[in-house]
Formats: C-alpha cells, structure tokens, sequence
C-alpha cells in the first residue's frame, strides 16, 4: 500500500526558533501596520467625506465609526478569556495579542473621529474618556512589558547564579533558623530586637510600599541598627554573640532587599491591570448607556 | 523531690518524638538559658524567665524572675498557684508547657512542645500568591463589577428614572419639569441653541416616547403659530424628493429599519449644535428636493434649483404692470438687463446724479443742502427705512421740491405753491389766483349810468357783455394748461393726459407707485449691503435716462448678485474667481418659515401683532395640575 502516513503531530518535532520574537513585532508588525492603514484611512473618510449635519456621530460615517468601536471595543476586551488557552500558529496568542495592542491604538482615532471633536460633561464623553483611560494604561502595561523583565533577570542574577522565588523564601528561612540560634545567648532586651526581625512576615507592606519599595517599618534594620547603636560604646570581647547576630541580619537585610526589588518589579509588572481591566468594564457599561440613551432619546 | 520534664519535638513526617528528663531538687527553673530546667530555646523567653516551687500542701507556685510575665491557662500572670491534680497549660514565647501527674511515677510531669514557628517566614507561603499584588489591592474581578455597576445605575439606570417620573408631562405644552438637576441631562449630546435653551434640563419637551424619534408633534406642542408645513401636500413633498438610490437609499433604509422616518422638523432643524443661535438650514435640505425637481414633479410651476452659484434660476422680480385706478398692479417678470417697469413718472437718474450738467450746478450753489457739494447723492432722495432693510417712498416735497418748485405767486417773503398729488386743487388755486383778469364791465350796464332811451342798446351791450365773460381767454386756463403741458411744472414729471373732467381743466395725471420690494420670494436686506457702493450693484444708474429703466440687479451679469454671492459650495469658483466671494447657501435668501413681512427680522423691529413669530416659549414649571 502506497500511501503516504499523514505526518505525526507531537511536541518534540515542533521547530524551535532561537531568536524570541515579541507580540511587537509579531509577524513583521503585520497588525500594527494594517491598524495604521485603518487609522489613516479612516481619517481621510473623515476629512473628505461629505456629510450632512454637525453632529458626527449622527451621520452614516459616524454610526459605522460607532458600531466599529463598540464592536472592537467587546473583542478587545476578549482577549481575557483568550489568553488562557496558549495554541500555536496564525491564530495563536501571541497574534492574538499583538492584534489587541495595534488594534486597541486604533481605538483612539476611531473613537475620537466618531466623536466628531463634541465633547461635554455627559455620558458620551465619559466613555470616551474611560476608553482613552484604558488605552492609556494598557501603552503603559506594553511599556513595563518591554523593559521590567530585564531589571527582573537582573535582580535575581548574582555570582551564584540565578534564585528563584522559591529559593528567596528558602534562603529568608534558612538565615532566620540562623538567626533564631545565634540570638539564644542575648539578653532579654536583645532577644526582643531580634525576634521582632523573625516575627516580622517578610512579604509584608502596603500597595505603596510594594510600588516605591521602601520599607521605613521593617524590624530586620531596625533590630541591626539598635543592636549596634546599644553596642556602640561596650567593650569589644571575643566570641561576643552579638557579633554573629548582626552579621546575620546583615545578610537578611541584603536578602530581603534583594527580594523586595523583585515584589517591587513584579508590582509594576501587574498594578496597571489592575486599572486596565476594571476600567474597561466600566467603559462596556458606559458604552452600554451612551448606546441605549442615543436609542431611547432617539 | 524530682520533676519530670518531657521535651517533644516534630519530625518532618508530623510524627512526635518526646525527649524525657528527670530534674532532681525542689526548684525548677524555666528560661531561655541552657542551665535552666525547662530549656526553652525562644528568644521571646528571658534567659531565667520563672521559677517552680512546690508547697508543702502540695500546690505549685510558679512566680516570674524577672518583670516578663507568662500566660497560665490564656491569661496573662506573673504568680500563679496551681493544683496539680488538676493540672494546667502554661505557655512561654512560642512554647506550650502542659502539667500533670505522671501515672506511672507520680512525678510532677512538665510536657513542653513548641507551638509556634522558630520565624514568620518559616511558616506556610503560598508561592503563587505572595509575589503578586493579591490582598493589596481589590481585586479586578471585584472592581470591575463595581465600577461597572455604578456606571450602570448613574448614567443609564436614574436618567431611565427620572424620564418614568416627568412622563406625564411630555406633549404638556403648559407644564415643564422643576428647574433642577435631571438625571437625563447626562445623555445630553451638546447644548441646546439659544431659542430652545430655556428648556434647559426638560429632555421631555421634545423627546417624548421613549426609542421613538422626535416627531413633529412635539415640535408643533409650542410653535403653534409660526411653523407650517413646507407644502400642504405630503405626497408631493415626497414625490419631489424621489426615490433615493445608492448610498442615500441604504440610509434610509438603515433608518427605517431603526425607527427614523424621514422628513420630520428635525431633519433639517438639528439641535444640541452648541449654544449659539440654531444653524441655518443647511443647502443639502434644499437641494435634495428642488435640484431636478422638474424631472420628478413635471407639473410644478417651480424651476430647479441647487447651489446658487451655479444652479439657480434668473430672478422673477415682481414689477408693475399697470394701474388699477390709484392702485399698481403687479406681474412677475423673469429679468432681463432691459426689463422695463412703468411707475408712472419721468425721471433720469443719470442726469441727476450727474457732476457736470445744470443739476450739479444747482447743488453747488446750495451748499449744506445735499449730502455732497458737487452733485446729487443716492441718499438725497431715497432714504432708508427704521430696519435698513429696505428703502421708503421718495416723497416729493422732501426730495424733489427744493429744485422742482411748485410755487406761483410770493407775496412778502412767502411763496404760495400748488398743492402736490391734487389736479383739482391746483387747477382751483390758478383759477382763483386769476379770477381778477374779467373783462371790463361796461359803465351803461349798471343801474346808475346815463343811457340811451329804450332797451334795445342796453340789450345789446349785455349781450356782449355776456359773450365776452364766456369767451374771454383769461390768463387763468392759460396758466392751467402751460402747468399740465409740455414745459410745465407737472409735465416735467409726470404723465398727463387728456380726457380729465372740468375740475381738473381736462387733464389727467396718471398716477404714480413706487415698488418697495422687487424680490418677494427671496429675501434681501440692504443693511447687510450698506459698507458697498450703491453703484455695484444698481450699476446702470448712472447713465440710465428713463424712469421705466429697471435698476434693479439681477442674479448675472454687471451688478448681479452672483459677483460676490459664489453659492453654498463654492462650485462656482471653479470655473471663475470671484473676488471677496460670499458663502451664500439657500437660506441665506431663502426661509422655510416666511410671515408677511419678510423672513426674518431682529426681534426689536418685529411687529408684534403680525401673528406669532415665536414659540411660546415660557411654559410654567412643574408642578401643574394635569387633567
């Protein structure tokens, strides 16, 4: 029999290209140049197409803009339930992806154009504005996207290597067994210093501490700086406890330092969903009543 | 006297290893240092933290070293005195220490387990979770609906409420909401212009139903007198604007299929333009119906028309005709440069207005008496009415008389005139001024006089007397006949003819009207003409020697309106250039809405009582009783 066996799909054959290309640049930037192409053409309807009235949102060109944006405004919004199956190809994520980033730019002239340049204090306005608000966040997310990843390889690679998150809890734990040992033989004064650095949840802090990764209640320094503050004037002896316990909460300090760069990083790496994604609800229910009051004020 | 110190560890797999110890002596000490013992290795304990002493009623005393309390049972003590029958938890930093009596020896048995993690970090981490923003911020799923939510209820939910609570009031000409904040303003697209703005926050006025469009009822609840339809007829209106094709017909389609029908007051009559005075309406309106119009209503007696530059039919002015007795009749006429009108009188403009002849020498030796000195100004004889928009009748004695005197006699100082506009009056007045030129009367014909005997003499002379009374051509009728002939003072500019009865001498002076408005179907306004000459538009008026002349401009040529006036689009400037060229759409002539007088007018020199030109505008506010 000859016939040609159709060729197995399986993970190991897929080709792996060696160089990383980014939903950017996706596909020789094929969604950012036809989102141009739209943007400009749409313009040019708009600056040469004749039409009736001053109020452009109420001519032909105006409801074809409006339907376009509303409709694109639903499918750019999808792209939260598409990215959580990852495929392959044509259709994959990260062209999925790519098409939400140069087509949610577009969204802005062809909003505005349908907007006709009329803006007030009323319910039109205000969906247009969440809209700019969420585009607006999501340049920034692609600006973060585009730069925080390497400050966050950075962070994490030292003389020995890259650390994992895992591995940064793991090396806290270990210097915190440390120190839970050296401090055994301080007195009570001092023991209550150090325990405080152990008691301490080292993922603690506001959204604000997180963002600006400054920490001015974090009990590690303060034990270090008080130990050494109450040791200033005593007189050195050998084996002094004290000595060990405050190299070790030196090297906490460098830890926790190291790891609250990290939260820091992924902080701004997450906090602009957090304005992208409700915003954009928002903007569908603004949508919603700018869509309905049009209809019912007809 | 020995106590029983039982250390528990855990392994990794949870299971339990106990460390037992046996302490010899009365005392027992608790604390962080290893000579203690209880060991207990926290740093939350003091290295001697308390001490246990056993009574000799057999209770335990257990007291603090220093000030650091410890907890007994949940609470917080630095004495405590305990049965050991009974038993009790005692808990130091992160260590349980649980007494009892060992069943076995009947030693007093201290079980010390650690409760609490060595570090905080030491304790359970949800790798997931802890490196993210989760628990910082509210969550997305959480925002999302609640932003979402209030949107909803704020711009859709309370307008819907407030246009279910004042629904009562739509279509109430006599009743309005309160003057306050309306939820449905938000769905407001723009200010309303400056005729409809008192209606402020009162979306009802207009939009009645709710998903239905504007209609013209609501339009008509308040312009009650001063809008009409466009023509009666609404079949022909729709046969003149033809069956849309192309692009035109897909919209309307779109249109019909939302609820939009078409040809309603606000099709042309946009609104929530901006606060201004409502735009004028645009060409396309009109042109959508009268461009071709002719091809689809072949019965019209309308000619097509589009853009004015380059699609508007000539002028139709209306002129007069002739007389029906005192009063013009009038005809439309299409223009032509040598269309001629008869208002009855002689007049050369061209003369007149002329800086070299006779008239111009008048003027000069009048000084002050004209507007300028070295001849007769457009201005001297036609002056402007209250509005500027047109002219008043020239009158005779304040324009003409200062040259075309009618005075006959002076006696002292004083001239005596005839009596302008009054054949009859003057014809007496020559009379009576020459009624002192009788012939003779002969002496023997009065009673006193000598005479001849017998009366046939007497006869004679009375007959003659009598014949010479009628046939003697007085100066009187002279004088009549040079004022109506040819020379004369009426001559000079009117036209007289014969066939007058007696108390006119058997003249008649044909009478004169002076045309106020040649334009009546587009409407024009000198005023907005008055920084140009006269002379650019009315530019045959200078050499112009005949009173029939029309002077008027027509839509073409020299002087037409189309030198300056390019249309709407501006069409026209292709194929000519046009200096200073006016944007000049449809309405800027021509109004939907026209009362008797003319289209428009500012509001100070509106007649009041020329029916209603605006809406009534000032409905009470809510709460009205509603029937």
């Amino acid at each position: 029999m000859a016939t040609i066996a159709p060729k197995k799909r399986t993970g190991t054959s897929r080709e792996r290209t060696a160089t990383h290309e980014g939903f950017l640049r996706h596909n020789n930037l094929f969604w950012g140049k036809l989102s141009a192409a739209l943007a400009l053409g749409l313009l040019a309807l708009y600056i040469w197409v004749p039409l009736p009235g001053q109020h452009f949102g109420s001519s032909w060109l105006g409801y074809t803009l409006g339907t376009i944006g509303a409709l694109l405004i639903l499918w750019l919004t999808m792209l939260g339930m598409r990215k959580r199956a990852i495929t392959p190809g044509r259709w994959s994520l990260k062209a999925w992806t790519s098409a939400h980033v140069y087509l949610g730019l577009c969204l802005t002239v062809i909003g505005t154009l349908h907007s006709g340049f009329h803006f007030g204090w009323n319910v039109h306005t205000l969906a247009w504005g969440l809209m700019l608000l969420v585009i607006a966040s999501g340049i920034f997310g692609i600006w973060i996207y585009a730069t925080a990843p390497r400050a966050l390889s950075a962070n994490r690679y030292d003389d020995e290597g890259a650390i994992t998150e895992k591995q940064m809890i793991e090396a806290l734990r270990s210097l915190d067994r440390q120190i839970h040992d050296a401090a055994q033989p301080l007195d009570p004064q001092s023991a209550a210093l150090v325990n405080m650095s152990l008691e301490q949840d080292p993922f603690a802090g506001s959204f604000w501490n997180r963002m600006t990764g400054s920490y001015p209640k974090c009990a590690t320094r303060h034990a270090a700086a008080e130990l050494r503050r109450m040791r200033a004037y005593k007189p050195r002896v050998a084996d002094d406890p004290v000595d060990k316990v405050d190299a070790l909460l030196t090297r906490k300090e460098a830890m926790l330092g190291r790891m609250r760069r990290h939260l820091k990083i992924k902080s701004w790496l997450q906090a602009w969903l957090y304005v992208h994604v409700p915003v954009t609800f928002a903007l569908i229910a603004a949508l919603s009543a700018h869509i309905v009051s049009v209809f019912f004020y007809w | 006297m020995s106590f029983l110190v039982r250390q528990i560890a855990l392994k990794s797999s949870g299971e339990e290893i106990v460390r037992p110890s046996t302490v010899e002596g009365d005392e027992l000490s608790i604390g962080r240092d290893a000579a203690n013992g209880i060991h207990l290795p926290d740093l939350a304990v003091d290295p001697r933290h308390a001490k246990v002493v056993q009574t000799a009623e057999g209770n335990l005393t257990i007291s603090s070293v220093g000030t650091q309390p410890f907890e007994v049972n949940g609470r917080s003590v630095t004495d405590a005195v305990l049965d050991p029958a009974v038993g009790a938890e005692l808990m130091f930093g992160g260590h349980r220490i649980a007494i009892s009596r060992d069943a076995d020896s009947g030693m007093l048995a201290f079980t010390v387990r650690r409760v609490e993690a060595v570090s905080d970090s030491a304790e359970d981490k949800d790798i997931t979770t802890v490196y993210t923003l989760k628990g910082l911020l509210p969550g997305k799923r959480m925002s999302a609906w609640t932003f979402a939510v209030l949107v909803l209820i704020s711009f859709l939910a309370f307008p819907i409420y407030s246009y279910i609570t004042y629904k009562p009031l739509a279509m109430q000409e006599k009743a309005r909401r309160p003057d306050s904040f309306h939820a449905d303003q938000t769905w407001s697209s723009g200010p309303l212009s400056l005729a409809h703005k008192n209606l402020g926050g009162d979306c009802q006025a207009c939009h009645t139903e709710a998903f239905v469009a504007v209609t013209d009822k609501a339009c008509l609840t308040c312009h009650t007198k001063d809008a009409h339809d466009h023509i009666a007829d609404k079949s022909r209106l729709l046969k003149a604007r033809g069956e849309p094709t192309g692009m035109a017909a897909l919209q309307r389609a779109v249109a019909t299929a939302f609820n939009r029908p078409a040809g309603r007051c606000v099709d042309c009559h946009t609104e929530h333009e901006g606060a201004g005075a409502m735009p004028a309406t645009q060409q396309k309106f009109c042109a959508d119906c009268h461009n071709g119009m002719k091809g689809r209503l072949t019965d019209t007696k309308l000619a097509d028309a589009a853009d004015f530059g380059t699609a508007h039919p000539q002028f139709k002015p209306m002129v007069i005709s002739g007389m029906d007795g005192d009063k013009p009749l009038f005809q439309r006429a299409t223009w032509t440069p040598a269309l001629q009108e008869n208002n009855g009188l002689k007049f050369t403009h061209g003369q007149h207005l002329s800086k070299t002849n006779g008239i111009a020498q008048m003027v000069r030796r009048m000084p002050g008496r004209f507007t300028e000195t070295d001849g007769l100004d457009c201005k001297d004889c036609h002056k402007a009415d209250s509005t500027g928009t047109r002219f008043k009748p020239v009158v005779m004695e304040d324009s003409c008389q200062a040259c075309h005197s009618l005075s006959f006699d002076q006696v002292g100082g004083t001239f005596r005139t005839l009596r302008h506009g009054k054949p009859e009056q003057v014809v007496a007045d020559l009379r009576a001024f020459y009624r002192g030129g009788a012939p003779a009367r002969s002496a023997n014909l009065s009673g006193l006089a000598r005479r001849v005997p017998g009366d046939a003499a007497l006869r004679s002379t009375a007959a003659d007397y009598a014949r010479a009374v009628r046939f003697y051509p007085t100066r009187a009728e002279q004088a009549v006949a040079q004022v109506f002939s040819n020379g004369g003072m009426c001559y000079d500019c009117h036209t007289v003819t014969r066939g007058g009865t007696m108390a006119s001498a058997g003249f008649t002076v044909q009478p004169v009207a002076q045309n106020d408005r040649y334009y009546q179907k587009g409407w024009f306004d000198h005023k907005a003409h008055d920084k140009t000459d006269c002379a650019d538009c009315h530019t045959e008026t200078g050499t112009s020697n005949k009173a029939t002349d029309l002077l008027v401009p027509g839509i073409d040529g020299k002087g037409g309106c189309r030198t300056c006036h390019v249309g709407g689009e501006g069409a026209k400037l292709a194929s000519i250039s046009v200096k200073d060229p006016v944007d000049s759409s449809c309405a800027m002539c021509h109004s939907y809405h026209m009362d008797a007088g003319a289209p428009w007018a500012p509001a100070k020199d509106r007649k009041k009582d020329v029916g209603q030109t605006v809406a009534v505008a000032e409905r009470p506010r809510f709460p009205v009783k509603l029937h």
